[in-house]
């Protein structure tokens, strides 16, 4: 008889956020209602799943408190985890899912009978990648990693009468199919070499033996950080990046990028620090490089840029390069503490996007920002916030977001790199100011502008995060650092 | 495990490609040649093609092809777990019937949605009648 350790509880955000998302098409060809009730429905789910989340969160902390036991936290035959670090990134993920639906809901209103195909997917995309911050075993993650990514894509080409909207959708399934082969060979290599899927067993591994001869694992892990780069757009691997956010719908390309850097970067602290941290002495130079390269890389090319969603996109590679510093620092709660900060930063500022040049536009040239303060003041104040945010001026949830992984990296004796960011911030600093100038500097075009109920909403709350997280950092900062991998 | 150990892959990678370079350059060598344009054409049943062979079909055939390898892939899945689903017990009963119902209901929606009617006028009803117009 075999019976695998069942723990239901792991698994049931997941689960409602499936159920949910088959629920949203069974009401749609049922009923064919008005779009509220379905985001009722997607709501519904987003709760039901959020619960639950906090449940687990309860249970990881008291086992880590000594009123449980740790083993609890190990489900379904040490597939799925439920340790802080898993909840965390959960609860982020779904925040940011609740809060890149409402960004995109004009988008998603105008798709018409497919509106309830584009919500099923936000769910499921949302669910993938939660399995992926939760898995203990490698190929789990490459499951989770697929299940989100397949959503992705297609949800990039969701506007099918936009031939950019397709070629997003194409270059990113081609590209991403390409780097997840790239991840799952290097998963296949780390078990030729170490004879294990699960990170917890590697660590085991690695502090049990010391292999003298680590080829294999060595490519190993090179290909993993290759796969897993490219999904987090860290450069060199960020060549999709700019054309996918251009070409993307921009209702969804808030929440597309959020999730998935939420879900890779949470892959890469667990991976390498957690399951190979005792080989770091051959990641650490690798990381390093990518992240300076993605930092003075993405900020340079960022500068240049004529169209505001490449302008984020080259800024959102920047991102990744300055996250990057907090994996090198060996710190996981830095690095949660910079994703959950910056996705709420990336659903806000696509909102804005989407509420200047339109939804399902594909085109959001720099010059329709000129003026914008006097044709919307409070979406120009807002995403001028959100854009201090991201450049990391202090009282934002940015600096201290910024201030962490570099103080992490800078204890882990990578002086350079943190030079070499500080200098990229610098320069990351001209990218937004141009926007803010080009906002509130010129004079305006075209009339006032017409703001969507909704996009003022995730507007308002990413802002008020950004200040109230900048200010008081303290109450996040203490949930990221407890939620520690196993 | 050392490079030596590879060895027997390396001897069948070169019989391998030095048999396909034999037989090809033995047949160009020892054959007549006597060509005319039916055998330059490319092989169809042995009967001269009537029509060219790229060409335009209903989008529908994929629909189909589509649909019947997701249930086909599902029931790979059922095999593999009603060869063990004695030792598995409940837990493998609910997890399969979690399974089942969601291709069970990717089902109703591409049917209600119509991809099961193979005539496309009828199809058209299920849509909102805005898509309608547009199609």
């Amino acid at each position: 008889m075999i019976t695998p350790e069942i723990s239901w509880l792991a698994i049931l955000p997941e689960l409602g956020l499936a159920l949910g998302a088959a629920a949203v098409l069974l009401v749609e060809v049922q009923w064919k209602p008005r779009a509220q009730v379905l985001g009722m429905v997607v709501a519904g789910a987003l709760t039901i799943a959020l619960a639950f989340t906090v449940v687990q969160w309860i249970r990881a902390q008291d086992a880590v408190a000594g009123a449980g036991q740790l083993g609890d936290l190990v489900a379904f035959s040490r597939m799925i985890l439920m340790d802080g670090f898993a909840v965390f990134g959960r609860f982020a993920l779904l925040v940011t899912t609740a809060i890149g639906i409402t960004a995109g809901w004009r988008l998603i209103e105008g798709l018409g009978r497919r509106r309830a195909e584009a919500l099923a997917l936000i769910l499921l995309a949302s669910a993938g990648f939660s399995i992926m911050v939760s898995a203990n075993n490698l190929v789990m993650v490459f499951l989770g990693l697929e299940v989100g990514s397949i959503a992705l894509y297609v949800l990039a080409g969701m506007t099918r009468s936009s031939s950019t909207s397709d070629e997003a959708a194409l270059k990113y399934f081609l590209l991403g199919s390409f780097a997840s082969a790239i991840f799952i060979y290097g998963v296949a290599l780390i078990y030729a070499g170490t004879g294990q899927f699960e990170i917890l067993a590697i660590r085991s591994f690695f502090s049990a033996f010391i292999v003298t001869s680590p080829g294999v694992i060595l490519i190993g892990i090179a290909l993993m950080i290759v796969g897993l780069g490219f999904k987090v757009s860290a450069a060199p691997f960020h060549a999709w990046a700019p054309d996918v956010y251009q070409g993307a719908p921009a209702g969804f390309v808030g929440y597309m990028a959020a999730v998935a850097k939420i879900a890779g970067f949470a892959a890469i602290a667990r991976i390498l620090i957690t399951g190979l941290g005792d080989l770091e002495v051959n990641w650490l130079p690798v990381v390093a490089g990518i992240s300076a390269l993605s930092m003075v890389g993405g900020s340079l090319l960022a500068l240049v840029q004529a169209d505001i969603r490449r302008m984020l996109a080259y800024s959102s590679v920047a991102t990744a390069g300055f996250v990057m510093t907090g994996v090198v620092g060996g710190a996981t709660s830095g690095v949660l503490f910079y994703v959950a900060v910056y996705a709420l930063q990336l659903v806000g500022s696509f909102a804005v996007v989407a509420a200047v040049s339109g939804p399902a536009n594909s085109a959001s040239s720099m010059d329709e920002y000129q003026g914008l303060a006097t044709r919307s003041p409070g979406l120009a104040a807002g995403f001028t916030i959100l854009l201090l945010g991201m450049a990391g001026l202090p009282l934002t949830s940015g600096f201290v977001a910024k201030f962490g992984v570099f103080s992490d990296a800078w204890s882990a004796g990578y002086q350079w790199l943190v030079i070499v960011a500080v200098l990229a911030s610098v320069l990351a600093f001209a990218v937004y100011l141009r926007v803010v100038v080009n906002m509130y500097m010129s004079d305006a075009e075209g009339p006032t502008l017409e703001v969507p109920d909704t996009a003022r909403w995730v507007l308002m709350i990413a802002a008020a995060a950004t200040i109230i997280w900048g200010i008081l950092p303290g109450s996040l900062l203490d949930l990221a650092s407890s939620a520690f991998p196993l | 495990m050392t490079l030596a150990d590879y060895l027997p892959i390396g001897i069948m990678l070169v019989l391998a490609a030095g048999f396909v370079a034999v037989s090809l350059l033995a047949s160009r060598f020892f054959r007549p040649n006597r060509p005319t344009p039916e055998k330059l054409d490319p092989y169809e049943c042995g009967i001269v093609p009537e029509v060219e062979p790229v060409q335009r079909f209903p989008v529908k055939f994929y629909l189909v092809a589509m649909l019947f390898v997701i249930f086909d892939v599902e029931i790979i899945f059922l095999f593999a777990w009603g060869s063990i689903w004695t030792e598995l017990g409940w837990y493998g009963v609910a997890a399969v019937l979690i399974f089942t119902f969601f291709v069970l209901e990717t089902l109703v929606y591409v049917w209600k949605r119509g991809a099961l009617d193979w005539n496309v006028k009828r199809r058209s009803r299920y849509l909102a009648p805005e898509t309608r117009r547009a199609a």
